[in-house]
């Protein structure tokens, strides 16, 4: 166990370290924040991406081999702990932390313990002997605990390993694939809730997912989602994870319509006629407001002043970048470019672990080791016979300490008190 | 009624309350003036009551769980301490237990009163039933490991007092102070265990995923690491008494930091909270 305890002392440190450096930064970024020499170490310590480097998966590894280890051997120790914890024959004087003698009415005296009255019995050298053990399943409590972890980090490994995400964005109409699944995610509909205050209450999205492979040419699945709602379809999970601006973008040659689609803030659009020149929506502001100097904000999520930030490409090189007010018509050479319609476009990120409920039954066995280990603690109260009408009682409780001594002494002052009362009454009648 | 206002003039009474009990603790230990402990007990007591109305109070007012910002938690923080300590008090008839709490307790409240009290709308992310029971497992989680840290201090003051009859009457054997030591810091690590579990089932429901090293999670997890270092080294090595005594001091320091530090210092999915 010194071994064990190394190594949580390593693992705590490890993901404290994680926790100060700012994950997933470039080596700039590093350089910026702290100098070249630190961002050089982070970088080839992996400290960049503590969580997943090979240190740590390491650590992790050795504990749960540890753990493994340590619960295989315990197995028979406990099991014999609790046989012999449960057998009358297996206690001695020795065993006891703590007695009390001449009691001459024991099964009283296990009632005040809170112990159940036993069957006589006998001990190894011959004494009469009433023996009662108490919550001897208490003994499995680390040994289970133990193997809580050992499933958490099991799950959440295999989650890491072989879990498959995916996000797709886009307004309601869209219907786009989900990676290489082979299904489609069509977004019906997307609604951002706004309170009075303007204050956002919920994302909600209705969506279909099409199985476009199924040989019937495609079956679907519906369902709402919305942030803490999540849903789950064709065995992925779909969460409603964030949202952004879309706008339409219209294009128009001379005066005649040529192009018109929507765009999601930070897409592009290359003019089908001269894929040369590219607009590029960089940002809406639905409350545009701009202090001379500073960058453009919004005052609210209300569409009070739409503001749609653009810039145009012309063979890659920028040519410029404006804000567009409302309907305003923006005129390059023969195109005419108009910006209208402005909507939420949601984000749903789609996700597919297959281990995340072995994670969660690990969760559940720590937490059923945690209670045994710390509230069914093992106890036993006995007591052997020394003359005809007089007992000694012996009490033992590994985990109980001071404080089973104390309920111990206590039940045994009570029994004197009411002893000597009841021998005061006795000899008051007679 | 306006129930927000009576929670702030609730607030403000139990402030006073609590420092009226810690400076009727200091006069009972001081004076060993056993009328002082009595009337800090009743102090102690109805100020958990008022407490407790209070937090009531602001959730009907607000028409939520009033557990969702720094404000409000570190309210709820001192309402557990407050609890838990007067379990324990109860529990294993130890008044001095209450007695180094209260500081401690009107430490937390004092931090409360000085975050901003504004009752504001919920991020969606935020309205899901499981954050209510992640925050109040906390709550008594962190109360638990409140009552561990002041049992470590007395441990520790125990060791250096000269005995004396005042003192054998009121503080129990070291041997007990650290028993009971082992049961708040089981207790803590119990709910502990609780909190991570539901913050990981309500962050797999708003985030999508039930665990991402933010540095609240991983702190919380390293706080969880320390305790269980705590209960193996009492086994292994028998790091009883004074050694669990300081060991005792320092997780709670961990627990301070996931609470305050992390939120001050590291960027996080939590910082909002
Ligand atoms: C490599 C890792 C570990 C090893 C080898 C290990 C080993 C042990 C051993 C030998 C015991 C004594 C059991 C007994 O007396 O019945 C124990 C107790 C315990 N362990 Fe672990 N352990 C490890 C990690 C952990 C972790 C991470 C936790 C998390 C909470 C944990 C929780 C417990 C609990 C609750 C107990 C019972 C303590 C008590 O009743 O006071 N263990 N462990």
């Amino acid at each position: 166990m010194q071994f064990a305890i190394a190594l949580l002392v390593v693992l705590a440190i490890a993901c404290s370290i994680g926790s100060f450096v700012t994950q997933g930064q470039s080596f700039n970024q590093y350089a910026a924040q702290y100098s070249e020499r630190a961002a050089a170490f982070i970088i080839a310590l992996g400290l960049d991406d503590a969580f997943h480097s090979w240190w740590f998966i390491l650590i992790n590894a050795f504990l749960c081999c540890n753990l493994l280890f340590c619960n295989v051997i315990r197995l028979p120790q406990i099991l014999k702990r609790v046989k012999t914890d449960r057998d009358a024959g297996s206690v001695t004087e020795a065993a006891a932390d703590i007695s009390a003698p001449g009691v001459n009415d024991p099964n009283d005296f296990f009632e005040k313990m809170r112990h159940s009255k036993p069957a006589a019995s006998v001990t190894s050298d011959e004494k009469d002997i009433l023996y009662s053990p108490k919550n001897t399943a208490g003994s499995w409590g680390a040994w289970i605990c133990h193997i809580g972890i050992l499933l958490l980090i099991l799950g959440f490994s295999l989650g890491q390993f072989l879990h498959q995400e995916y996000a797709v964005y886009g307004v309601p109409g869209d219907a786009k694939p989900i990676g290489d699944t082979g299904y489609v995610l069509q977004i019906d509909g997307f609604e951002v809730g706004l309170r009075d205050d303007d204050t956002v209450e919920q994302y909600t999205a209705d969506i279909t997912v099409y199985d476009v492979n199924h040989s019937d040419g495609g079956s679907s699945q519906s369902a709402e989602i919305s942030v803490n709602n999540p849903a789950k379809l064709f065995g992925m999970k779909f969460y409603q994870n964030s949202t952004g601006w879309a706008a339409r973008v219209s294009v128009t040659e001379n005066g005649e319509p040529l192009q018109d689609k929507v765009l999601c803030a930070g897409e592009y659009l290359a003019v089908q006629d001269k894929p040369d020149l590219v607009i590029y929506f960089n940002a809406f502001y639905p409350d545009f407001y701009v202090e001379p100097g500073n960058a453009p904000v919004t005052l609210s999520g209300k569409l009070n002043n739409p503001g749609y930030l653009y810039s145009v490409y012309y063979q890659g090189n920028m040519l410029g970048m404006n804000v567009l007010m409302g309907s305003e018509p923006l005129t390059i050479d023969e195109y005419t470019v108009v910006f209208s319609e402005p909507q939420s476009y949601t984000v749903i990120q789609v996700k597919q672990d297959r281990f995340a409920w072995l994670a969660f039954i690990g969760g559940i066995v720590i937490l059923a080791g945690l209670v045994l280990a710390f509230y069914v603690l093992p106890e036993k109260v006995w007591a052997v016979k020394e003359t005809d009408w007089q007992w000694t009682v012996y009490g033992s409780c590994r985990k109980g300490g001071a404080l089973f001594k104390e309920r111990f002494e206590e039940a045994a002052e009570e029994f004197t008190r009411q002893r000597e009362t009841e021998d005061q009454h006795g000899s008051a009648k007679t | 009624m306006d129930l927000l206002k009576l929670e702030n003039t609730l607030f403000t009474i139990v402030m006073l309350l609590y420092f009226a009990a810690m400076i009727l603790y200091f006069v009972f230990v001081a004076f060993k003036s056993e009328f002082a402990l009595k009337l800090a007990e009743i102090i102690q007591t109805t100020g958990l009551v008022l407490h407790t109305a209070a937090l009531v109070c602001r959730g009907i007012g607000a028409g939520r769980l009033p557990l969702t910002n720094q404000y409000e938690f570190a309210t709820a923080f001192a309402w557990g301490l407050c609890l838990v300590s007067l379990i324990f008090v109860f529990r294993f008839k130890f008044p001095v237990l209450g007695a180094f709490a209260s500081p401690v307790m009107f430490i937390i409240i004092g931090y409360a009163a000085m975050q901003s009290k504004e009752v504001k709308e919920l991020m969606p992310a935020l309205r899901s039933n499981w954050l209510g029971f992640h925050v109040s497992t906390a709550i008594i989680a962190y109360g638990a490991f409140g009552v561990s840290f002041v049992l470590g201090i007395i441990f520790l003051m125990r060791e250096r007092m000269k005995s004396g009859a005042f003192l054998d009457q009121h503080i129990p054997s070291r041997e007990k102070i650290d028993m009971i030591s082992y049961r708040s810091v089981s207790l803590g690590l119990l709910f502990l265990s609780f909190t991570i579990i539901t913050g990981a089932i309500w962050a797999e429901r708003a985030w999508g995923s039930y665990w991402s090293w933010d540095p609240k999670e991983t702190w919380s997890l390293v706080t969880w690491i320390v305790y269980a270092i705590y209960l193996h080294l009492r086994i292994r090595n028998g790091w009883k008494g004074r050694a669990a005594a300081i060991f005792a001091i320092a997780g709670f320091i961990c627990v301070l930091f996931t609470y305050i530090g992390v939120n001050t210092f590291l960027p996080g999915v939590h910082s909002y909270a």
